[in-house]
């Protein structure tokens, strides 16, 4: 059996960062998702900001924070959606990006790498460890297959790799705190500037309708934000999702809060047709592949990184990025809770948080990361997540190579 | 009995106390409580608080930037509706 250098599970943000950087650096890679288009929540969830990719202290203006990878996505991805700066958003840069570019670029950057393959539609079933390295098990189009690798990347942002192996390294908040899920879809065709006042004006007719029956109580976590296209917006709802009940691990919750997110956009889809000049020609919106989903399960690692650490900018020995999103919390559906750093200075994201010494040779980057709840709300974000990812091949290749 | 006037203070402490924005200084009747967090997700849990504290209808043609930029203009636009509606 061909055993490769590294393999890579989950295609999102911190995947795609992992397996160029384990790949660009010489490292024979693969990555499995269960998805087809790379990109994770930014593409299958519609999730349409890059966010923690700017250094916190905007009076500096618009510096990037994590050179490489995501540095490069961030700027290709300005180019290519004309925009010709990240948008100001209150007291921190957000960069509009567009999910189908994403997965395109993704694309092009994989196809630039002989180095690289990738398996779409595969299911991680099983994972074992061998004295060389790692057995992965998955399930792709109805067969099963058996993958070697000697060093393995989590970036499933399931913890998917602590659940087959050992439950005990991973852990979950409950589920009443849980951040909560966003349904988001993309709606075309619409006429007219969409500003702060078309925003508040549409919150304003979607709040009253709510009130008078005639929208479901989920539309009131439902906000629209311009696309970098014309004509286009996202609309974004966050759910309740059964507040104590939600459990994201469960298939039949998971197709709740699916048919939840659609039944919510799909009645202001018609609310909106009729009632607002905006929206009289918009076809019925496009829908995400799933749910966006901000938190699961979290590794322990060798260190866990803490809310207090970020919100003091604290700086570790073994820096491996760096993390300047505020904690922006959603354990409701009512809106977020930002908690911003002491001072706007980025914190350090230890090495140590990507890796736990029990288990050498797997490593895990983005949502899946070794944090607490609090650190969680700033660490999902995809910005922050290609930063892990790319740290997470780099520890990943100095393991096969020894060093 | 005439309705009393919502003042300043009164729509401060709503603000805070359900978290509608989040203000990095301590929020006066003329901040701008745009600046200070306040987007289209937060002004409508605002309006489902007004509406439920000072029993009050809002309707969209209402609900203008100007009377919602500070926790004065708010205050002050929220009396004159509870004294012609009483």
């Amino acid at each position: 059996m061909d055993t490769l250098d590294i393999i890579v599970a989950g295609g999102g943000s911190a995947g795609i960062a992992a397996a160029l950087a384990s790949a660009r650096q010489g490292a024979r890679t693969l990555l499995l998702d269960r998805q087809s288009n790379l990109g994770g929540m930014g593409t299958n969830a519609l999730v349409h900001t890059f966010c923690g990719l700017f250094h916190p202290d905007v009076a500096r203006g618009v510096q990037w924070l994590n050179p490489g990878i995501p540095t490069e996505i961030g700027q290709e991805m300005l180019r290519r959606t004309g925009q010709s700066a990240p948008d100001l958003m209150g007291r921190v840069y957000v960069l509009r990006q567009h999910p189908t570019l994403f997965a395109l670029l993704a694309d092009e950057l994989f196809r630039a790498e002989p180095q690289l393959t990738r398996l779409s539609g595969a299911e991680w079933t099983g994972l074992e460890r061998h004295p060389q390295g790692w057995k992965i098990e998955v399930m792709a189009q109805g067969v099963r297959r058996e993958l070697h690798s000697r060093a393995l990347i989590d970036t499933t942002g399931d913890a998917t790799g602590a659940r087959l192996l050992d439950p005990a390294l991973c852990e979950q908040t409950e589920g009443a705190r849980l951040y909560r899920p966003a349904y988001v879809c993309a709606f075309q065709q619409l006429a007219g500037p969409q500003d702060e006042s078309w925003r508040l004006g549409l919150g304003a007719m979607i709040f009253r309708a709510i009130r008078d029956g005639l929208l479901p109580a989920a539309a009131m976590g439902a906000g629209f934000r311009e696309s970098p296209f014309s004509g286009e917006a996202f609309l974004t709802i966050d759910l309740e999702a059964g507040q104590a009940h939600w459990d994201p691990f469960d298939p039949a919750k998971r197709a709740e809060v699916e048919a939840e997110g659609r039944h919510a956009a799909l009645a202001l889809w018609q609310f909106l047709r009729q009632e607002h000049p905006s929206f009289h020609a918009c076809p019925p919106p496009m829908l995400p592949t799933q749910a966006g989903i901000r938190e699961s399960a979290r590794y322990r690692g060798d260190y866990m990184i803490t809310g207090e650490d970020l919100a003091a900018s604290r700086q570790f020995a073994d820096n491996a990025a760096l993390a300047g999103w505020p904690m922006e919390k959603r354990e409701n559906a009512r809106g977020p809770k930002f908690r911003y750093f002491d001072n706007p200075e980025p914190a350090g994201i230890p090495g140590r948080c990507l890796k736990n010494s029990a288990v050498p040779g797997l490593f895990f980057a983005g949502r899946c990361l070794s944090a607490d709840h609090e650190a969680l709300a700033s660490l999902r974000v995809m910005g922050t997540c290609m930063a892990t990812g790319q740290a997470a091949g780099k520890l990943a290749v100095d393991f096969v190579a020894g060093r | 009995m005439p309705p009393a006037d919502i003042s300043p203070a009164t729509v401060i402490a709503l603000l805070i106390e359900q978290q509608i924005v989040d203000p990095s200084d301590p929020l006066t009747p003329e901040s701008d409580l745009f600046a200070c967090g306040m987007d289209s997700l937060a002004m409508m849990q605002l309006l489902l608080h007004l509406e439920r504290d000072f029993a009050v209808r809002i309707s969209p043609e209402e609900m203008t930037r100007e009377r919602f930029a500070t926790a004065a203009a708010l205050a002050a636009w929220l009396s004159t509706r509870k004294r012609t509606s009483a």
